[in-house]
Formats: C-alpha cells, sequence, structure tokens
C-alpha cells in the first residue's frame, strides 16, 4: 500500500474556540499537496493532530494507515517540520540530528547524508542558536528527512528562506514527490504553491473549503471572463452590456467582461468601430482564486467537500 | 500458523520493547552531553557543596571542656543544603528548556511514547546527579575528617575521625547522596507538571526550602512536628543525623522514604498531566 496521510472528521475546541470543526482530506503519494487557509483555520491544529500532539475531541488522523501513536520508529514513515525556532540554542545541528537519529536507532552515517542534502555543511557544527530563520528552516527539512520517510509534512517551509532557498526548496519538494513520496506542505503565501503544489486542500474555519487540483481551482476562478483594454471605456461598456455581456471596471482602461467568448467580444468591438488596445482570456492567479474563495467561505461550505476514503 | 506467529510476535515484543526503550534512553543521554550547560551544572553540584560543608567545618569550635554535642557528620554533610540548589536547577532544566524553545513537540514526534520519555528523561538526571552527590559527599566527609580534629573534635573529646566503617556515619553518606537523587526526581517530576521554566524554579526551590524555614516559626509544636515529618526536604535531611537519634521526629530512612514517596508522587502526577495533556 502507498503512504498517505488520512483525516477524517477532526473536531476539536479550545474551550470556546472551535479549532477543527469536522476536517477531512487525504494526502496522496507521488504529490505535493498545498495545505492552505486563512489564520486560524486549523491547518497547525490538524498537523498537530496528525503527529499525535494533540487529541482531537473526535475524528481520526492516520499515518501510513496506522495511528501515529502506533509508529514504530515514527521518522521513518513520516518526517514533519512544525516550527524551525523549536531548538535549544546551545547545541549543533549536528548532534540536534544526532539526538533524533538515536532516537530512531540510527547511526551518525545517517546524520551526514542529511546535513550533505539540505545543504548546511560545515555550519551544522555551530550552535544552532547562532542560525539564522534559513538555516533553521534547512536544519529542521533534514530532520524531517533522517528516517528516508515516505510521507513529508512541513509546515510554512518557505519562511524565512532567501529567494536561493526559495527555488532550492521548490525544487527539492518537486523532487520529493517525483520520487513517489506523500507531501503536505502549508504555506500562507499561495504563490509559491502555484509552481510547487499539484494538489490543494483549502481550509477555513476548522474544516476543508476545497479539495482540488491547482489546475481545476484556477479554471474555475477564472470562469468564463475576458480582459479588455480600450480608452473608450464607456462605448465599449454599451456595446458589450446590449450584447448580454457583464461588464466591470477593474482599472482606468481595463475592463473585465463576462459571459461573452474573447472572439464574440473582439467581433462586436470591431463591428461597433470601437478601438481597443488588448483582448485576452481571464486567467486567475491561485492568489486570486485563494482570495475568491475564502472571501466567501459560506457559499463554499455549501458545497460538498469530499470526505476521505474509510 | 496463526499461533505460530502469534507466538513469535510474543517472543520478539519483550526485545523490540527493550531495543526501543535503549533508544530512547540514549536518545536522551545524547541531548544532556550536547548542551553546555549540563557539565557545569554537574561540576558545580559537587563544587558548591564541598565549599559549604568546608566553610561550616572551618567555623565550627569544640572548646576545652565544655562538653560539646555537635552531630560532626552532619555538620560535614551540611553544604547538601545548597547543593540541592543546583540538582533542582539542573531537573528544571530537564525539560522546562524543551517547553520554552518547543523542542519537546520534535521529543514528542520521535518517542510518541511519552512515559518512555519520562522514564528516559529522568533516568538520565539520575546518572547525571548520583556521581556528582557522590563526589559532593565524598568531598564534603574528607574535609570533616581532615579538619574536624583541628577544631577541637578530637578523639580525646568523643570525636573519633569520621570514617565510612562508622555504620551512623556511611549510612549518612549513602543517605545524603541518594537524599540529592531523589530531590532532583522530585523537582523534574514538578517541573514536568509547571512547564515554564521560571515557574518551576521558583516552585521547586520552595518546596525544598520553605517547609523547614516556616518550621522554625511555626508556635505549634505539634505543626512544627508535622512539618519535620512529611515536608520532603525536612523529613529527607533526618537520613544525615548520627547522634542524637532519639530526639528524631522521624528515622533516618523513614525520613528518606518520606521524600522518595514525594519523588514518586510528582513523577507519576507528571507522567498523568503529560499523557492527557496537549504537546
Amino acid at each position: 500500500m502507498e503512504a498517505t496521510i488520512e483525516v477524517a472528521g477532526l473536531h476539536k475546541r479550545f474551550g470556546s474556540t472551535v479549532a477543527l470543526d469536522g476536517m477531512s482530506f487525504v494526502v496522496q503519494p507521488g504529490k505535493v499537496t498545498g495545505f492552505v487557509g486563512p489564520n486560524g483555520a486549523g491547518k497547525s491544529t490538524t498537523m498537530r493532530v496528525i503527529l499525535g500532539l494533540d487529541t482531537p475531541d473526535q475524528g481520526t488522523a492516520l499515518v501510513d494507515g496506522q495511528p501515529y501513536a502506533k509508529l514504530r520508529r515514527p521518522l521513518s514513515h513520516i518526517g514533519a517540520l512544525l516550527d524551525a525556532g523549536a531548538l535549544q540554542p546551545g547545541r549543533s545541528a549536528r548532534n540536534h540530528l544526532l539526538w533524533l537519529a538515536h532516537s530512531q536507532g540510527m547511526t551518525v552515517q545517517r546524520v551526514d547524508e542529511v546535513i550533505e542534502q539540505a545543504g548546511l555543511g560545515t555550519a551544522a557544527r555551530r550552535k544552532a542558536g547562532g542560525y539564522s530563520l534559513g538555516m533553521r528552516q534547512r536544519l529542521g527539512i533534514a530532520a524531517a528527512m533522517l528516517g528516508d520517510p515516505p510521507i513529508l509534512m512541513l509546515d510554512e517551509p518557505f519562511n524565512g528562506l532567501d529567494p536561493e532557498g526559495i527555488v532550492w526548496a521548490r525544487a527539492f519538494l518537486r523532487s520529493l514527490a517525483a520520487q513517489g513520496r506523500a507531501v503536505l506542505v502549508s504555506s500562507h503565501l499561495m504563490s509559491e504553491l502555484q509552481d510547487t503544489a499539484d494538489h490543494l486542500v483549502v481550509t477555513g474555519r476548522g474544516r476543508v473549503i476545497a479539495d482540488t487540483s491547482v489546475a481545476e481551482l484556477i479554471a474555475a476562478a477564472s470562469g468564463d471572463r475576458v480582459t479588455l483594454r480600450t480608452r473608450e471605456r464607456s462605448q465599449a461598456m454599451t456595446v458589450l452590456a446590449q450584447a448580454g455581456g457583464t461588464v466591470a471596471t477593474t482599472d482606468r482602461d481595463t475592463l473585465s467582461v463576462g459571459g461573452l467568448p474573447a472572439e464574440r467580444v473582439v467581433t462586436l468591438l470591431t463591428e461597433a468601430g470601437v478601438p481597443f488596445a488588448e483582448v485576452s482570456a481571464h486567467r486567475a492567479s491561485l492568489e486570486e482564486a485563494y482570495m475568491e474563495m475564502t472571501r466567501d467561505a459560506v457559499e463554499f461550505r455549501a458545497q460538498p467537500v469530499q470526505e476521505a476514503t474509510p | 500458523m496463526a499461533q505460530a506467529t502469534a507466538a513469535g510476535r510474543n517472543a520478539t515484543l519483550p526485545a523490540g520493547r527493550a531495543r526501543k526503550g535503549l533508544a530512547v534512553l540514549r536518545a536522551e543521554w545524547t541531548k544532556v552531553r550536547t548542551v553546555p550547560e549540563t557539565g557545569w551544572l554537574v561540576a558545580a553540584i559537587a563544587v558548591l557543596t564541598v565549599a559549604v560543608s568546608t566553610a561550616v567545618i572551618a567555623t565550627a569550635r569544640c572548646a576545652a571542656g565544655t562538653g560539646c554535642t555537635a552531630d560532626t557528620t552532619k555538620l560535614s554533610l551540611t553544604g547538601v543544603l545548597a547543593g540541592q540548589a543546583v540538582v533542582a536547577m539542573l531537573a528544571v532544566l530537564a525539560i522546562s528548556s524543551e517547553y520554552s524553545t518547543g523542542m519537546i513537540r520534535t521529543t514528542f514526534t520521535a518517542m510518541p511514547r511519552r512515559f518512555g520519555v519520562l522514564a528516559a528523561k529522568a533516568t538520565v538526571l539520575t546518572g547525571l546527579v548520583l556521581p556528582a552527590a557522590i563526589i559532593a559527599v565524598a568531598g564534603s566527609l574528607l574535609a570533616g575528617r581532615e579538619m574536624m580534629p583541628g577544631n577541637g573534635f578530637t578523639a580525646a573529646h568523643g570525636f573519633p575521625l569520621l570514617s565510612l566503617a562508622h555504620g551512623p556515619t556511611l549510612r549518612a553518606a549513602v543517605g545524603s547522596v541518594l537524599y540529592l537523587a531523589l530531590v532532583g526526581l522530585l523537582c523534574f517530576g514538578v517541573t514536568v507538571i509547571v512547564r515554564d521554566s521560571a515557574a518551576a524554579i521558583g516552585t521547586v526551590l520552595g518546596l525544598i526550602y520553605l517547609p523547614p524555614i516556616v518550621a522554625l516559626f511555626v508556635s505549634s509544636p505539634v505543626w512544627q512536628r508535622r512539618i519535620e515529618r512529611y515536608a520532603p526536604t525536612s523529613a529527607g535531611m533526618t537520613v544525615q543525623n548520627t547522634t542524637g537519634m532519639s530526639h528524631l521526629p522521624i528515622g533516618p530512612w523513614g525520613g528518606l522514604a518520606v521524600l522518595a514517596i514525594w519523588a514518586a508522587a510528582a513523577l507519576i502526577a507528571g507522567g498523568l498531566v503529560l499523557r492527557l495533556r496537549d504537546a
């Protein structure tokens, strides 16, 4: 069986705050799954439940088909990076990886391999307290890779990385998925996930709003809208509205047209003699799609949410 | 077939558990030996204990003909009262430093069996305290043996040289070593419950030093005796007595047992809290 994370019907309250309200999704192997949602959507709580750190009031989380607590040598099943700053400052990166290795019955050779893989190099022998956030992220990724796990779960791994580091991390995550591993990555920067994730689990208020591929999400958000640039804005609006289009002004000389395909817009404007500079089918960025989705979370919650298969 | 598998599993299970337990122990040992604080604190336990003991011994006098009644063994081991503060700090740091940095989550992710982590940490802590305590106690008694006769505590006045061959002195020595180890476990258990470094340091120092001070000022003799019998360190320190045994509020081993019960209770409560609470 291929390794996955299966989260089904998680509920959790902290006092009067509902942190998780029926969170359900499955992370597939061989893909990078983006885990996105506004702050307080329950992403970190879900990750803590998956790792057995927090106990849900209801629901189950399975890693590689088992509850986390049942895993023998858990780091060989799942590698996780929750908080890159969670280090004792007086210990070197290498020694941090060493105690983790010892906890799994692994040897120092594996430690040196992941130090190399994460590009820590000679800095690994320095005290972790002096590390930049980017270095800590690399150390956290090294720790996650220690057990060569089929599943990886990273909370905001791009945080604090310099541009070079982001390119590296992106390529690294892609290569992990290409090797057949299941990779779950949370991020608040959708633009990063646009180039990294294959699949998206969008959350809001403790539950899944959308569980879809990146391509589908963008297509859905883009709709049939056409972007039009013209100096004769009001003239164009009249012509297109008469033809049944819904027209909105987006800029001083830019219109967004709905309900009419691009070719029909060109024909209409040409026939009416309205000058225009550009007509293009609108392609939403992931950021826009995400904004549209989370802006009206209620509407999307009414749609069927993909349940985890038992 | 099924039976064979079940038997096979039963046969490998204890071995697997033992190996896993050793891995957890090894990981916890690797943790403590790779931070600089550990070495300093362990050394400080021995140095501070011997230094305070030596200072007390140096100021003790037995003038000729006054019939002094000092317990020279207990006097020589006074530094334990100071050394226990360092033991407390070592015990608090053993887990509070993981809570303050958030590393406790990494620990429980790598080692999900929390009782196992607790047991391994307690074992490593004890393994650090015991050698330091042995050096501290041996150094203190040696200072007493060397300096006491010069201060008037001579065999002629009824004070033979301090020696471990003397039963009660041996009891005081072994008891003091165990006392320091138990204080460490008590402080560790309390910190597991309290988590925060500052709050834990305050709580354990209060637990160690307040009851003996309160006992001094309580006007009711009944309550004074209760404190001396049941407060963890007041009871535990009775193990150092070698004279006037009939006047002790509790027997030397009984007193140490009271401290052991406190330590066990703190560890059990810590274990339960650790298991029930989100990390």
